[in-house]
């Protein structure tokens, strides 16, 4: 039998690191030893893993190579020319943090929020309990390569039973041509938080790779929000690993409006029993716009319960793809997962796939899952036209009622924030279609 | 006697039913393992012409060339061992066209499966693959008479060698896949069917697969080209003695439906849970065609068969319409392709499973639109059933939609007899094995109504030993 393993003859495209490249860095970050040890760590996991496959679902839609930068220099990641500005802090924010690549965090505490309740700072690196990589996923390289080479980190420590005084706000500039920002969440036992993560700035010379990591404790609330609002040509590839204790309550909210090909891998893992995760996501795309969102609710205890809906909204010649896992295990019984994945396309160049995908080892479950990719109903138009709105109004009308229902379940407080971002991208989609 | 004491368990019935094997006692045995040589004596023995012999060939070093699939079960995938398998048994001389014809221990193997009588009762055609070649076949007269041509893959080629040329490998290229090139090389037997301009066969025409030998590699190869205008239901079934060593049956299905023309093709997969079952089944679905695979996939230790219909002219329809049991040990990896290549073109996929003890059943999809194909709409559900703590169910569809005016819908559900329903039977009297059966019967039901009588009933009666005692 002839064999039938073939080697791999393309040259590896992965930037080049280097430990001496780290080091710079980890003085400029002023790093403990522990710190640069697992940098080090890292660097060596990213040097053997595997460079992401284009036959996974996972990649089929997106090149690895348009998200990596190309270099990785000690000048690049120490952020050299990129502008620091004061920025004010948000009014209503129990923090309000700005990040700049190879800068330490800017922090500006709220008046009402207690010090005591909430510990924010520069992270330590160490890498705590609870936010190690997987070695086997199939983007490996891009969480290893964010840990060994984060630029610009945070850690936000939440007291056991606190309620914060208002939402972190979490200002990401993605300034310079590489950033690595790396934010650790960690809410303790019966908190109640709130982490709005803004991805700012960005433009085509800009590649941002980053990593958020959330660990909601025992009974825990956390609400989670990434806006994300790049420049035009700004790649990027972002990574959020919840993880959800017994009984925790976790929200993710994201959008995504900006950038030019953008990756966003979603992972909420339900440690703990009767753990809870919600996921409301909203892309909307235009001109050559491509967003690939990959999201995973892993069911790892018994009595969990997990919702995903996300809606896309195409124009132009974007293109949007979608993933996502919901996997049961086999020691979770008496779990509900839910998927909903919805695609308007309102011009006819631009594309939508979706892959929702389920994986149940356990029979005790109650799981559904669905997905559609569909036009702008034309009676629809008609209708509102004949209604006498114009036809950018009766387009307006009709996405904002595709998007409507998703948009309802965003809790109160965030809403009014996340709308005016939706009414503003979709001002400029209209143009595009 | 209770349900569940009925039947003690799937595999005894089995191995009384389906599972037991003649004395091999065969004409042609080659030995074991796959080369050149082995090729070359498949196709001289067939007295092919050289097109045929070249092509082979050629199949086998993109065979060796190809990588296993990544998807599916590698790891099961992994045990096959391709040396260990005979690629071609001949059981006999020649061809019978009446049972007397056919050696007494293989005949009593079709009686006992219950095929000549079935032949009498409701077919309009019979073939009976033993091993590699196609042992007996008829076709009832009148059809004959209207040109209908129902025969083995290895007659068409001798007598209709133009229009085999013309579509065979043309729908699934010897390229498409590792299996599909190693059929390419080794094929035998299958059914060739042609339906003329217009002609309507509305009784259905059947295949009969049977694997006797142990380490049997069965590669049958069907072509069925539906003309303009005609229609034919084609049905195919398969057994398999159960060995402790694995069988490997790696068919090749291609179906041309030309203008208006609907081609209907329903399996019952019962192989024994000692055969690897990886099957290519592709059709071209031309303007105003329809297509459809109806697929029950309920033996086999592990199968990976995607049933696809590229809808080429515009209006064509698809229907994949599948029901998956996946009992102790058993992977069933199936679930179905649609290519909507022209306007206008609509499909459908109901897939249906149910996942027992440690059993596996997975549903992979593609629903793919390409540019250009206005207008489309396709509809995917997917119901998964699971019975036994440690049973899995996956759903893995793709959609790729490339135009902007295509509804693409996809829904899928997986969930345990619910507790309600059983409650509210077993208020009305019924014990909880027979409150589940009912469960399970509405489950499967829109399967078991697209098919025959005499297959429904089958099918029902093989649903409920598989899930006998499965009271948890």
């Amino acid at each position: 039998m002839a064999d039938m393993t073939r080697e791999a003859t393309l040259a590896d495209p992965r930037p080049a690191l280097s430990g001496a490249d780290l080091s710079e860095l980890c003085d400029q970050l002023d790093q403990v030893e522990t710190a640069r040890q697992a940098r080090r760590e890292s660097l060596s996991r990213y040097a053997q893993a595997g460079f992401p496959d284009r036959v996974e679902h996972l990649w089929r839609f997106t090149n690895p190579e348009h998200l990596l930068p190309s270099d990785l220099a000690p000048t690049v990641l120490s952020g050299a020319g990129v502008k620091v500005t004061d920025l004010p802090a948000v009014p209503e924010a129990s923090a309000t943090v700005d990040l700049w690549a190879g800068r330490q965090p800017v922090v500006q505490i709220g008046e009402g929020q207690k010090k005591a309740e909430l510990t924010i700072g520069p992270l330590d690196g160490s890498m705590a309990a609870g936010t190690v990589d997987e070695q086997d996923a199939p983007s490996a390289l891009f969480r290893h390569l964010n840990s060994a080479a984060w630029n610009t980190g945070l850690q936000i420590d939440v007291a056991a039973g606190a309620v914060l005084s208002g939402p972190v706000v979490v200002r990401v500039h993605a300034q310079g041509p590489a950033l690595l920002p790396r934010i650790l969440f960690r809410a303790g036992g019966g908190a109640e938080a709130t982490l709005v993560e803004q991805h700012v700035d960005g433009g085509s010379e800009t590649h941002v790779i980053g990593r958020s990591d959330i660990v909601a404790g025992t009974g825990a609330r956390v609400r989670h929000v990434v806006l994300q609002t790049w420049q035009d040509g700004t790649r990027g590839h972002l990574t959020v690993q919840s993880r959800a204790g017994r009984d925790a309550d976790l929200l993710t909210v994201f959008a995504t409006f900006g950038g030019e090909r953008v990756k966003m891998e979603l992972t909420a893992d339900l440690q703990g029993e009767g753990a809870r995760s919600r996921m409301i996501g909203v892309a909307l795309g235009g001109e050559n716009q491509r967003f690939d969102h990959h999201t995973r609710h892993r069911h790892l205890a018994g009595r969990t319960w997990s919702d995903i809906d996300f809606k896309s909204v195409g124009a132009g010649r974007s293109r949007s793809s979608y993933t996502g896992l919901i996997r049961i295990e086999e020691n979770a019984p008496v779990s509900e997962a839910y998927q909903v994945n919805r695609n308007l396309l309102l011009s006819s160049q631009s594309r939508a796939d979706a892959i929702p995908e389920l994986e149940i080892l356990n029979e005790d479950v109650s799981c559904s899952h669905g997905a559609t990719v569909a036009p702008v109903d034309p009676d629809q138009l008609f209708y509102l036209e004949s209604r006498g709105l114009g036809s950018d109004d009766a387009l307006r009308l009709v996405v904002r009622g595709f998007l409507e229902k998703t948009l309802q379940s965003i809790p109160e407080s965030l809403r009014p924030g996340f709308e005016s971002l939706v009414e503003d991208r979709l001002g400029r989609l209209r143009e595009d279609s | 006697m209770s349900a569940s004491q009925k039947i003690a368990g799937i595999n005894e019935d089995y191995t009384e039913k389906y599972g037991f094997h003649d004395p091999e006692d065969y004409f042609l045995k080659a030995p074991k393992g796959i080369n050149h040589e082995v090729v070359e004596m498949i196709s001289r023995k067939k007295n092919e012409p050289e097109w045929m012999r070249e092509m082979r060939h050629q199949a086998l070093d993109i065979f060796f060339e190809k990588p296993m699939p990544t998807w599916g079960n590698s790891e099961l995938l992994a045990e096959i061992d391709f040396d260990n398998i005979h690629y071609y048994i001949k059981p006999m001389g020649e061809q019978a066209r009446d049972w007397d014809d056919v050696p007494e221990n293989i005949k009593k193997t079709f009686d006992r499966l219950g095929i000549p009588e079935a032949e009498q009762k409701f077919l309009g055609g019979v073939t009976a693959q033993y091993e590699s070649e196609v042992v007996y076949h008829s076709i009832r007269e009148d059809l004959e008479k209207l040109g209908v041509l129902f025969m083995d893959m290895d007659s068409g080629l001798r007598e209709h060698p133009e229009i085999v040329r013309k579509f065979f490998a043309k729908i699934i290229p010897t390229r498409d896949n590792k299996f599909s090139a190693l059929n390419t090389a080794a094929w035998s037997g299958g059914s060739f069917i042609y339906v003329p301009k217009g002609v309507k066969v509305d009784i259905p025409l059947q295949a009969y697969f049977r694997i006797n030998a142990e380490n049997m590699g069965q590669f049958e190869r069907t072509l069925i080209i539906a003309d303009e205008g005609s229609s034919i239901h084609y049905i195919e079934g398969c057994t398999a003695p159960t060995y402790s060593s694995d069988s490997l049956h790696s068919a090749v299905v291609e179906l041309v439906a030309l203008k208006g023309a609907h081609i209907r093709y329903t399996t019952i997969q019962n192989w024994s849970t000692n055969v690897f079952n990886l099957v290519t089944k592709r059709a071209h679905a031309h303007e105003d065609a329809v297509v459809e695979w109806v697929d029950g996939n309920i033996g086999s230790k592990l199968t990976m068969k995607y049933p696809a219909i590229v809808l080429k002219g515009e209006r064509a329809h698809g229907e994949v319409l599948s029901i998956a049991f996946a009992g102790h040990g058993q992977h069933q990896d199936a679930g179905a392709k649609m290519i909507h290549a022209a306007a206008n073109t609509t499909s459908r996929i109901v897939s249906k499973s149910i996942s027992k003890d440690d059993g596996r059943s997975s549903y992979r999809g593609l629903v793919k639109v390409v540019r250009g194909a206005h207008g489309c709409k396709t509809n995917v559900e997917c119901d998964a059933l699971l019975i036994g703590q440690h049973a899995r169910s996956d759903t893995y569809p793709t959609m790729d939609v490339a135009e902007d005016d295509v509804r693409v819908e996809h829904e899928a559900r997986v969930s345990k007899v619910a507790e309600e329903q059983l409650f509210y039977l077993q208020s009305r009297g019924l014990d909880q094995d027979k409150a589940r059966m009912m469960i399970v019967n509405g489950f499967i039901e829109p399967f078991v109504k697209e098919l025959p009588m005499e297959y429904a009933v089958e099918l029902n009666r093989l649903i409920e030993l598989e899930m006998e005692g499965s009271v948890g």
